[in-house]
């Protein structure tokens, strides 16, 4: 069950730091809770363990693998909010899935896979440590707690007014606005805009039905338009919309 | 061919942007933001955030880290 994985304590500082626990469980234990986290599905469709040897697999893993880690890195920056523990969650990440390896199948999506490792890895470990106490209520917000970024009465200028100064905010504005959305909403915006995955990827990275994918797609984008539209203001862009102002008002969506 | 309405397409926007319709509902839309100016707007609106993300997203994972993680391959 999707729940029970997500609650189990996290037992992967051993990976990285197996001096610290090493006694805490042994080789065997240590494999069925990485293979838990990282491919339950696969193991009940009949994935077998590869046969190539250990050789031929690193051979693979540095070819295959090993090329994702900028963007590994990029996201594990949105996820952690700092490089730090943006590294040791990438590090984490390529443990797990080196040692797990053999068990991806050739021919899957390697991309689908490594991010489910490390949202996995994410989720269990880091979150925990800067859990926000709205985070599990956040799903069942109403639309109009979360404000409205389109003013239904938005003329086309004002649109294209719009698109341009999203089109002129530096970076870092960007990256801000990611920051402060709630998270889960944030990691569906991300897999989806910056990554490319398709709703039913994410659903299975994210462990969550794909209808709560497309919520959270459809909130987090209109939180994020809302906020970019704040910064275009500050900066003086004329976007010449007001449909952000109070966010947290109350006001009907009829 | 009958326009599927502002009210089809608006709702559908952000499928249409991430390739998640059907391809008659994906035909419909495309159909519709030819002829309406208004949805076309906001669809841009909606790409440029996406465009906006994606390049404001990149990083390059530090060199210490490569090694790093290159070591611990054994």
């Amino acid at each position: 069950m999707a729940t029970s994985v997500l609650e189990r304590p996290r037992h992967a500082v051993g990976v990285l730091h197996p001096e610290l626990d090493s006694s805490a469980m042994d080789d065997h234990e240590q494999v069925e809770v990485e293979l838990d986290m990282i491919d339950a599905e696969d193991i009940r469709r009949g994935a077998k363990r590869s046969t190539l040897p250990a050789a031929e697999l690193r051979r693979l893993f540095e070819e295959q693998a090993i090329p994702f880690m900028d963007q590994l890195y990029a996201a594990a920056m949105r996820m952690t909010r700092n490089p730090a523990d943006a590294g040791d969650l990438v590090q984490e990440t390529y443990a797990k899935a080196y040692s797990a390896f053999a068990q991806f199948q050739q021919g899957t999506n390697l991309k689908a896979w490594l991010y489910r490792i490390l949202t996995n890895t994410f989720i269990n470990g880091y979150r925990k440590n800067q859990r926000n106490p709205y985070q599990n209520t956040i799903d069942d917000l109403e639309d109009w707690q979360l404000g409205s970024a389109e003013s239904l009465t938005q003329g086309r200028s004002t649109r294209s007014a719009e698109a341009e100064a999203i089109d002129h905010l530096p970076d870092s504005d960007v990256k801000e606005a990611l920051q402060s959305i709630p998270e889960d909403f944030r990691l569906a915006v991300y897999l989806a805009d910056v990554e490319g995955f398709a709703y039913q990827e994410i659903a299975d990275i994210m462990k969550t039905p794909v209808g709560t994918v497309m919520s959270r797609l459809h909130r987090g984008r209109r939180l994020l338009r809302g906020l970019l539209a704040d910064y275009a203001r500050e900066r003086g862009f004329a976007t010449a919309t007001s449909a952000t102002a109070e966010p947290a008002s109350p006001r009907s969506t009829t | 061919m009958t326009d599927c309405g502002c009210d089809k397409a608006k709702a559908e926007l952000e499928e249409y942007l991430h390739r998640e319709l059907s391809d008659e509902d994906f035909r419909d839309v495309t159909e519709h933001l030819e002829n309406c100016e208004d949805c076309t707007g906001e669809h841009l609106v909606g790409i440029a955030m996406t465009v906006k993300m994606q390049k404001a997203c990149q990083e390059k994972a530090p060199d210490e880290l490569r090694s790093a993680i290159l070591a611990q391959l054994s």
